[in-house]
């Protein structure tokens, strides 16, 4: 890094690690690239909170495909779960439970399978994003409920390309160069967001869901 | 040179691209998008008691009910776990809605239809107690009090509320069906949601339950959305679910477009009314119709979806843009204005504005001739005429013998009575008392001389004291031709 800006210096001084203030430096970047999918192109997903924390979990596996592989694993048996436990008819929060723990189990299995076939990145990667990844399925079991399995497998697709987005955003070495020299670009996500919280345009899926519409104006 | 030309067609071809792009942008100007609705139209308009109120489904029923709109009837409402357990299930009618409070786009809400008749074996098992009833659903299976319980829980649990708060199940008196509704409803009750926007109704829609919506009306759901001119408040273009355009319902040959909804005035009338009780500017008044009660109020939405644009095939927000800023003070003058600006040319909008009929160019007449005598006939319409005309063997029908018998006997041919003088013309007919008038009549077929006689007619409604000419008209199609004079009080339309 021959381009390192004095504020980066003064937190690695104080023993900051670099990796954790490009991080920190990223979230802006990241959260702003969602509000963008949302208010502008109309991609929902699960909030804000689930695709910036599953783009980080990415981030700290060491290969993207076991992350995405994880992910979409835990959604697949969140999904089979519902119809498992419909007959069961229990209350949300056990119900959740019950979904949590199996999910555990069958990622254990996932990691220990993984390392059987020979391929040891699999059980390499770290709980925390692992722990990360099998908690979103609670956003995922209450748009279940609240808008049915069809809705609910869109925001979960949804939330894996914004992830997926933010993934490749935030570990683009041009734009990580660019941070350590320039931090203070950062400040341009809070006019940017200014700017989102104010657009009233249609949203690009709208063009979408409205052409029929549209063909009818004239 | 060649490269030239190609280059130019690609050229072309862009700014083809670029102005079909500038007109859906320019076009997606009259949509309301989420974006527009929340922060242009939910925020400055909605304030957060009045949308408090709109999520409480209970207290907005009280509300309505007490500024007058009529709302269906409120059974019971369990609040706690406790009030579960000691719930009487034999109070419940045999039909009923099951409602989350705080619930939206129609999740969480269980119809019943009928209760099963007692089965004997369960008596068996039971010895303690009656056995407890068993209700079916729309599409046939059983519901047990277990069913409803579990339901119920997870309602009070906040499965279907906003955020998941702990909620409030309700029973609910369910509407009957309209006949008119029932080839085009699946099981439920549609209806008919208005959005109102500073006290007039801005677009509407007929919301159909489907199979796959469960009976339910809302179009999240499945349902079918059919929209409706707000003028006439006849159905034109349907969308089913989000964005798929229909003509017919699913499954069936049923047309959906043309279905005219009655009490359409009220039904507007009531949204306006229940837009002024909330407080809130903009929202969307779902209105039902009972076949005994009529229209009903069912509930107020501060959060409106947007496929109503989709069923209509038009854009809320050009419409909202021109009504913004409005001064309406009464819900009759807003209800008047939105069907002004935003439906479509309807023969009763200009009945009302005129205070004339419109009639087409053939119209059902009924004369009344000598000592009222009546006679019903179809009668053209002709502007080109002066006078009405009706035809000899007309004329004997409606008593008028002796003036016929007169014509034919005196000879009038217009050559022979041509050289004499105006009085001399008119003493012709004077010994006969029916004879009121008498005119020449110049037509494409010649000129004629023609006695008059009084009658009554009635067309459409309106009674017109009428001269009528009298003449041959047995070779032509009508024995009866309204003229210009007796017309002043309708309006014609030649497409009628």
């Amino acid at each position: 890094m021959e381009n390192i800006s004095p504020l980066i210096k003064y937190f690695i001084q104080q023993g900051v690690p670099l990796d954790t203030v490009i991080l920190l430096l990223m979230l802006p970047i990241v959260v702003t690239l969602i509000a963008f999918f949302r208010q502008v192109i109309g991609i929902k997903a699960f909030g804000i909170y689930t695709p910036a924390i599953v783009t980080f979990a990415f981030l700290a596996v060491p290969q993207l495909r076991y992350g995405v592989l994880i992910f979409i694993v835990v959604i697949l048996v969140g999904m089979l779960l519902r119809f498992a436990l419909k007959g069961l008819r229990i209350l949300y929060l056990p119900r959740v439970a019950i979904t949590l723990s199996i999910i555990a189990l069958s990622i254990l299995f996932l990691l220990s399978f993984g390392g059987a076939m020979q391929r040891t990145g699999l059980a390499a990667v770290s709980i925390f994003p692992i722990l990360i990844m099998i908690t979103i399925v609670e956003k995922f079991v209450a748009a279940q409920i609240e808008k049915g399995n069809k809705a609910a497998l869109i925001l979960a697709v949804e939330t894996l390309v914004i992830s997926l987005v933010g993934y490749y955003l935030a570990s683009w070495p041009a734009l990580i160069k660019g941070i350590v020299a320039f931090p203070w670009l950062i400040l341009i996500a809070i006019p940017i967001n200014i700017f989102l919280g104010k657009w009233d345009g249609l949203r690009l899926n709208e063009y979408f869901r409205f052409r029929e519409v549209l063909k009818n104006l004239k | 040179m060649f490269e030239f030309v190609i280059c130019l067609e690609i050229g072309a071809c862009f700014l083809v691209i670029i102005k079909n792009m500038f007109e859906i942008f320019k076009n997606g100007k009259k949509l309301l998008g989420m974006n527009a609705r929340n922060l242009d139209y939910i925020r400055p308009y909605n304030r957060k008691k009045a949308k408090k109120l709109a999520d409480d489904k209970i207290l907005s029923k009280r509300m309505l009910k007490k500024g007058g709109i009529p709302v269906p009837k409120l059974l019971a409402k369990i609040r706690t776990v406790e009030e579960l357990e000691n719930f009487d299930w034999f109070s419940l009618p045999s039909t009923f809605a099951l409602k989350p409070n705080r619930g939206y786009g129609g999740g969480g809400i269980m119809v019943v239809y009928g209760r099963k008749k007692n089965n004997r074996k369960i008596l068996v098992d039971d010895e303690s107690e009656m056995p407890l009833p068993v209700w079916i659903k729309a599409d046939g299976s059983k519901v047990t009090v277990e069913d409803i319980k579990s339901h119920i829980l997870n309602i009070l649990d906040g499965a279907f509320s906003l955020a998941n708060m702990p909620d409030i199940a309700f029973f609910e008196e369910r509407l009957t069906l309209l006949k008119l509704f029932k080839p085009y409803a699946y099981k439920g009750i549609p209806d008919i949601r208005v959005i109102v926007f500073n006290h007039t109704p801005v677009m509407a829609m007929l919301r159909l339950p489907t199979k796959e919506s469960g009976g339910k009306a809302n179009l999240q759901q499945g349902g079918i959305g059919v929209g409706i001119d707000l003028a006439s408040g006849v159905t034109t273009t349907a969308v089913l679910g989000k964005g798929k355009i229909i003509d017919y319902v699913p499954g069936t040959r049923m047309l959906l477009s043309g279905i005219r909804i009655p009490y359409w005035k009220d039904i507007l009338l009531l949204a306006v009314k229940a837009q002024e009780v909330s407080g809130m500017g903009f929202l969307g008044a779902d209105v039902a119709i009972d076949r005994e009660r009529g229209p009903v109020f069912l509930e107020i939405n501060a959060r409106p979806g947007l496929a109503i644009q989709v069923a209509n095939l038009s854009g809320l927000k050009e419409r909202l843009e021109r009504i913004k800023g409005l001064k309406i003070k009464t819900a009759v003058r807003g209800v008047r204005v939105g069907r002004d600006l935003f439906g479509g040319e309807v023969e009763e909008e200009v009945e009302e504005i005129s205070g004339r009929k419109v009639i087409g160019t053939m119209e059902k007449v009924k004369l009344i001739g000598k000592n009222a005598v009546e006679i019903e006939i179809e009668a053209k319409i002709d502007t080109g005429a002066g006078f009405t005309s009706i035809d000899l063997e007309l004329a004997r029908k409606l008593g008028f013998n002796e003036v016929v018998d007169a014509i034919e006997h005196e000879n009038v041919e217009y050559e022979k009575i041509k050289s004499l003088n105006k009085s001399e013309r008119i003493n012709i007919f004077k010994k006969y008392p029916d004879v009121c008038d008498t005119a020449i009549i110049h037509s494409s077929h010649g000129t004629t001389y023609r006695p008059m006689v009084r009658i009554s007619m009635n067309m459409d409604g309106v009674e017109i004291n009428a001269r009528v000419t009298i003449i041959d008209r047995s070779h032509l199609q009508y024995s009866i031709i309204v003229g210009k004079r007796n017309l002043g009080k309708f309006l014609i339309d030649v497409n009628k």
